[in-house]
């Protein structure tokens, strides 16, 4: 069976779009995190996707998946980052819900 | 059968390690400095600020006596373009890394917290904003722009023992994060239409600024690439602040300690605006026909709200804040005036050189008049000010006043010389609603030093937050002062740069 272009992009397109609105609507920090990293990885998708279907016999395409290996690389940095501040967050507030950080307010 | 040499030639000459001498200085500083504190524990707080500052300080002398030398246009594949506006910037990240780890080694003394990690941070992001000026390339400017924005992270939330550092750390993570990724589906979208082969002007490396240029020339209503392109700028947008991309600046300029908002007003702003430049007269200039309208607009909101925010505020960090995002909204219009006339490019260089004098000055001013909390520093924290610490005022008041735009100020001249490209570009709108904002903006600085000159008489006065500033620092302070004057009376001071 050959899948076209169109599935994975619409596959991507529904990832980021979860990973988006997650962020928006969604309270608990942690899930927060994830939702960011959906939305990375739905890039992710739609690069190796891209880059294999845009390729000629002349031009194989290759820097998107390069791209893909940086993404990843950096989405593991902002995870580790995130998850040290939120931890710290936890120990100095018992909570990680996003709605009950109010300190910081005019 | 011989070898094929000829492969590692190109490979040679491809890569020209000289052409960034400045970035990988600053990385071997930033590592050494975190050696040095396994190898002489004992001198931790002696040796290695010194070390810091002084390899910074012969950095930016020797970066301002060869701004004239650019390297090979290109190198890397194109991953990198020099220039002398890239000489320029890096001048600029330079002396803002500078400053930043001298304020910030102060305050850090002060709140006994580690310094050498925030000595290796900040001249990683100046290395990191060094390159992100430099990138024509999207994988170049993603990586180089999370450098800089995942250090920030860590430089919000720095003062990990306050609630409100590690809060503000939190939303500049969530809300960076989420520009992140928006900014990276739009290279995603550019980089699937422009490597398109069914299109005409197929970029044979859709990821560089070059090739895409080409192709958005050809296919400039191709809708997918025009929404990538639009994302792009839109995660550009939240370095720089400007309006609809503001939300975070209030709580994070508050949350952060005073030097790393320091950071993220000047720096991390200046490093957005020439990225923004180098897109939109760049890849993106077939797009005209949407950015120029999009951006006037972006520009016309941004004035009005940073400056209709900021009037009525208590807290000076926030001020700042909003400050910034209306000093943001004068440089949107430098950057539409920069599609027309060439003058303008120059002229925002000029003001970014300028604010980031005036800025220092007031926000040194700040981390001396901080409260144990440094998350609250209110106006009336300033009362006084001018009379029991007079040099402390008059930094305050001449650092005020350039931000405001009062002639003789520096301030003034950059203000009116990104007005005169403006109105050579006869943008006469965007004109108008600057000068209204420049007047709203009058009240909320003005607020400020009539807090400074006088007290309000129903408020004790809260002087045990004043913390007398070392000779070192008034040396600092009072050239950051010195120049703001002298470079509104004879703009060749600057002629070193410029």
């Amino acid at each position: 069976m050959n899948m076209d272009l169109n599935a994975y992009l619409t596959v991507a397109g529904i990832i980021f779009s979860i990973g988006f609105f997650g962020v928006l609507l969604r309270r608990n920090a942690l899930v927060m995190l994830m939702c960011l990293e959906l939305m990375l990885n739905a890039s992710n998708i739609a690069l190796v996707a891209y880059s294999r279907y845009n390729a000629t016999e002349q031009n194989q395409m290759m820097d998107g998946n390069t791209f893909v290996f940086f993404i990843i690389t950096v989405a593991a940095a902002e995870v580790a980052v995130g998850l040290a501040i939120i931890v710290q967050l936890f120990r100095k507030t018992r909570t990680v819900m996003a709605d009950e950080l109010n300190t910081l307010r005019d | 059968m011989s070898p094929d040499y000829g492969v590692f030639k190109t490979f040679a000459e491809a890569n020209q390690w000289l052409a960034i001498w400045p970035e990988l200085a600053y990385g071997t500083l930033a590592l050494l400095l975190l050696m040095l504190e396994v190898l002489f524990p004992r001198y931790k707080n002696t040796l290695i600020p010194r070390v810091a500052l002084t390899g910074q300080a012969i950095l930016l002398v020797v970066l301002a006596a060869t701004i004239r030398r650019v390297a090979s246009p290109d190198a890397f594949g194109e991953l990198l373009q020099f220039s002398v506006t890239g000489n320029i910037m890096r001048v600029f990240f330079a002396a803002c890394g500078l400053a930043v780890c001298y304020i910030g080694g102060v305050y850090l003394k002060r709140e006994r917290l580690p310094r050498v990690e925030f000595f290796h941070m900040v001249m990683v992001i100046s290395a990191g904003m060094m390159l992100l000026v430099q990138s024509t390339h999207f994988i170049m400017l993603f990586v180089a722009l999370e450098t800089v924005t995942i250090s920030l992270y860590l430089l919000v939330s720095y003062c990990r023992t306050s609630v409100a550092s590690l809060e503000a750390g939190f939303k500049y993570l969530i809300q960076g994060g989420l520009s992140s990724a928006i900014l990276l589906f739009g290279m995603v979208l550019i980089y699937g239409s422009a490597g398109n082969p069914l299109l005409p002007g197929t970029a044979g490396d859709p990821l560089a600024y070059s090739d895409i240029r080409v192709f958005f020339e050809l296919n400039a209503h191709n809708y997918v690439a025009v929404i990538g392109a639009l994302m792009v700028v839109s995660g550009v947008c939240f370095k720089i602040a400007a309006v609809p991309f503001h939300v975070w600046v209030g709580d994070i300029y508050q949350g952060a300690p005073t030097p790393v908002t320091a950071f993220l007003a000047v720096a991390s702003k200046a490093s957005g605006f020439i990225v923004l430049l180098g897109l939109v007269l760049g890849p993106f200039l077939p797009l005209a026909y949407i950015f120029k309208p999009l951006l006037a607009a972006l520009a016309v909101i941004t004035i009005l709200f940073g400056n209709i925010a900021g009037v009525g505020q208590q807290n000076v960090k926030r001020i700042m804040g909003m400050s910034g995002i209306a000093h943001a909204g004068y440089l949107l219009i430098g950057v539409v005036a920069a599609f027309s006339v060439e003058m303008a490019v120059s002229a925002i260089l000029f003001y970014l050189f300028v604010y980031m004098l005036a800025s220092f000055g007031v926000f040194s001013v700040m981390a001396h008049v901080s409260r144990e909390d440094d998350s609250i520093m209110l106006l009336e924290d300033y009362g006084d000010l001018l009379k029991d610490n007079p040099f402390l005022g008059s930094v305050l008041v001449v650092g005020l006043g350039s931000l405001a735009g009062i002639p003789p100020l520096a301030g003034f001249m950059g203000k009116l010389i990104l007005f005169i490209a403006a109105f050579q570009a006869q943008l006469y709108v965007l004109l108008g609603v600057a000068i209204v904002g420049v007047v709203i903006s009058i009240s909320y600085y003005f607020g400020w030093i009539k807090a400074a000159v006088f007290r309000n008489p129903e408020v004790e006065p809260v002087h045990s937050t004043l913390y007398i500033p070392s000779r070192t620092m008034r040396v600092f302070m009072g050239v950051l002062t010195l120049l703001t004057i002298s470079v509104g009376l004879y703009q060749g001071i600057l002629s070193f740069v410029f």
